[in-house]
C-alpha cells in the first residue's frame, strides 16, 4: 500500500487532519487517528486489526467492516494508494 | 531612506483590485514607504484608506491616449519623485508597457512583463505553453454565436463549463442551460463565450514574481476555499504542492517572467494532473497573504530593483487561512470634493477616533 502522502498531513489530537499537499481538511475519532498512525508505520492490515481489538474495546466484525470504509476513504482523498 | 513607492489597482471593491493588498505588504515591510494610490475613479475606496494609500491621485483612463497618461505620470513625479510604480490593473497594464521606457526615463524604476507576456491570457497562447512546461489545459471553445454554441456543446459534451472574455463561469448540464447562460454572460461582458470541458477536480493559484531571466524572486501557492461570484479568491488555504511549484518554476523559466504573476490552475481529482487556467500578468488581489506568510513579493520587488537583491528565502507556513470580509470607511465630502475637484488627495493616517463635528 502506497502510504507516502501520509507522512506529510499535519494530525492534531483532536481528529483534525490537514494535508498541505491539497489544501483540504478531514476530521476522524481517536480510532481513525490510531489507524493512520499504523499505517504511517507501514502496518498491513491484519497487523492494524490486532493492535486496535488490543487497545479498543469493539466487536472484531464490525471494525473490519469499518476498516474497509476507511481506507476506501483514505484512498479516495489520495491519502493512500493501492 | 523613505521610498516613494505609486500602485494602481485601489479599487478594494467586491471585485478587487490587488493595490490596497500590494500597499499593506509594503507598509508592513521592512521598508520604509510613502504610498501613492494612482486612481481612475472617485470612488475606489482605496483612495480614502488612511491608513494605506498616503496620497491618491486620479489619473486619466488608460484608454484614453497614451501622452496625457505619460503627462499625468509627469506631473506626479514632479511632486512625488517617484521611485517605482508597481501596475496592478490588467486595463493599465497595455499603457504602462507601452510607455516603459518613457517611465523609465522619468527615473522610474518598473517591473512589468513584456508585450508578448501580456498577450498570454489569450487562451490559444495558453495551451502552447501548457505543453512547453508539461501540464494540461482544458479543452476549449471560442463561440460568438448561438450556432457556434449548439456546435460546441454538442463536440464537448455535458457538463461542460461556459465561461465569458473576462469574467464569470457557470458549469451547465443541458443546452438549455447551456443557451440561457450564453446570454446571460454575452449580455453582461460581451464576445467571446468560451465552452470548455468540465473538468472534475479543485482549483489552486500561486502568486509569483518573475526577474524576467528566468528566476523567481518567490512563489506561495493557495488551495482556493470559497470563491464570489466572478470566480475571485474569498477564502483560502496555504499549500505546500511540490508538483504545483515546479510547474510554476517551469513557466518563470520558459517565459522569462517578468515582475508580478498569478498562474492559476486545476488539478483534476481523478488523474491528479495539472490543468493550466490563466496566467494573469500582476500579483493577485489576495497578494497581502502571501507576504503575511513570509514571501512579501512586493517588498521583493522593490528590493529587487532598487538594491539588486535577488536572493531571497522560498520557505512559508501552510495551513495559514486568508478570511476576507467587507468593512466600511467614514469620510467628510470634503475629501471627495478634494478628489473629483482637484484629482487629488492626501490622507491622514492619524485619525482613528469617531468626530462627530
Amino acid at each position: 500500500m502506497e502510504i507516502q502522502r501520509l507522512a506529510s498531513l499535519a494530525i492534531s489530537d483532536s481528529g483534525f487532519i490537514f494535508d498541505p499537499v491539497s489544501g483540504h481538511s478531514y476530521t476522524t475519532n481517536q480510532i481513525g487517528l490510531e489507524i493512520i498512525r499504523l499505517l504511517k508505520e507501514d502496518k498491513d492490515i491484519p497487523e492494524i486489526i490486532e493492535y486496535i481489538l488490543d487497545e479498543f474495546d469493539v466487536n472484531r466484525d464490525e471494525f473490519e467492516t469499518d476498516l474497509i470504509d476507511f481506507t476506501q476513504n483514505l484512498k479516495s482523498y489520495y491519502l493512500i494508494g493501492d | 531612506m523613505k521610498i516613494t513607492i505609486a500602485v494602481s489597482g485601489i479599487n478594494a471593491v467586491d471585485n478587487p483590485g490587488p493595490g490596497t493588498g500590494i500597499i499593506r505588504s509594503l507598509k508592513q515591510s521592512s521598508l520604509d514607504v510613502r504610498t501613492i494610490g494612482l486612481a481612475y475613479d472617485t470612488m475606489e475606496p482605496g483612495i480614502y484608506m488612511d491608513d494605506i494609500v498616503d496620497k491618491t491621485y486620479l489619473m486619466p483612463y488608460p484608454s484614453s491616449d497614451q501622452d496625457s497618461f505619460l503627462k499625468r505620470l509627469e506631473y506626479i513625479n514632479s511632486i512625488e519623485k517617484i521611485d517605482i510604480i508597481i501596475s496592478a490593473l490588467d486595463a493599465e497594464l497595455p499603457v504602462m508597457i507601452a510607455l516603459k521606457e518613457d517611465i523609465e526615463n522619468l527615473g522610474i524604476k518598473i517591473l512589468i512583463p513584456t508585450k508578448k507576456m501580456f498577450a498570454l491570457r489569450n487562451k490559444t497562447e495558453l495551451k502552447k505553453i501548457a505543453e512547453a512546461i508539461q501540464v494540461k489545459s482544458p479543452e476549449y471553445i471560442s463561440c460568438t454565436s448561438l450556432s457556434d454554441l449548439f456546435n460546441a456543446v454538442e463536440k464537448v459534451g455535458f457538463p461542460c463549463m461556459i465561461k465569458g472574455p473576462f469574467y464569470e463561469a457557470f458549469k451547465v448540464n443541458s443546452l438549455v442551460e447551456a443557451e440561457t447562460k450564453f446570454h446571460k454572460i454575452s449580455a453582461k461582458w460581451g464576445f467571446p463565450i468560451i465552452v470548455q470541458k468540465f473538468i472534475y477536480g479543485e482549483e489552486y493559484d500561486v502568486v509569483g514574481l518573475g526577474d524576467g531571466k528566468g528566476n523567481d524572486l518567490g512563489i506561495f501557492a493557495i488551495k482556493k476555499m470559497t470563491t464570489t461570484s466572478l470566480g475571485k479568491v474569498w477564502n483560502a488555504i496555504s499549500i505546500h504542492n511540490e508538483k504545483l511549484a515546479q510547474a510554476t518554476k517551469r513557466m518563470v523559466q520558459y517565459l522569462k517572467w517578468q515582475g508580478g504573476f498569478e498562474f492559476e490552475v486545476l488539478i483534476e481529482n481523478k488523474t491528479q494532473e495539472l490543468y493550466l487556467l490563466e496566467i494573469n500578468p500582476r500579483f493577485p488581489a489576495w497578494v497581502y497573504m502571501a507576504g503575511a506568510c513570509g514571501i512579501n513579493l512586493p517588498e521583493r520587488m522593490v528590493k529587487f530593483l532598487l538594491f539588486n537583491e535577488d536572493k531571497f528565502p522560498s520557505d512559508y507556513k501552510s495551513g495559514k487561512i486568508m478570511i476576507r470580509y467587507t468593512a466600511e470607511i467614514i469620510k467628510d465630502i470634503a475629501d471627495f470634493e478634494k478628489i473629483t475637484t482637484l484629482g487629488e488627495l492626501e490622507n491622514n493616517p492619524k485619525i482613528t477616533e469617531f468626530s462627530n463635528e
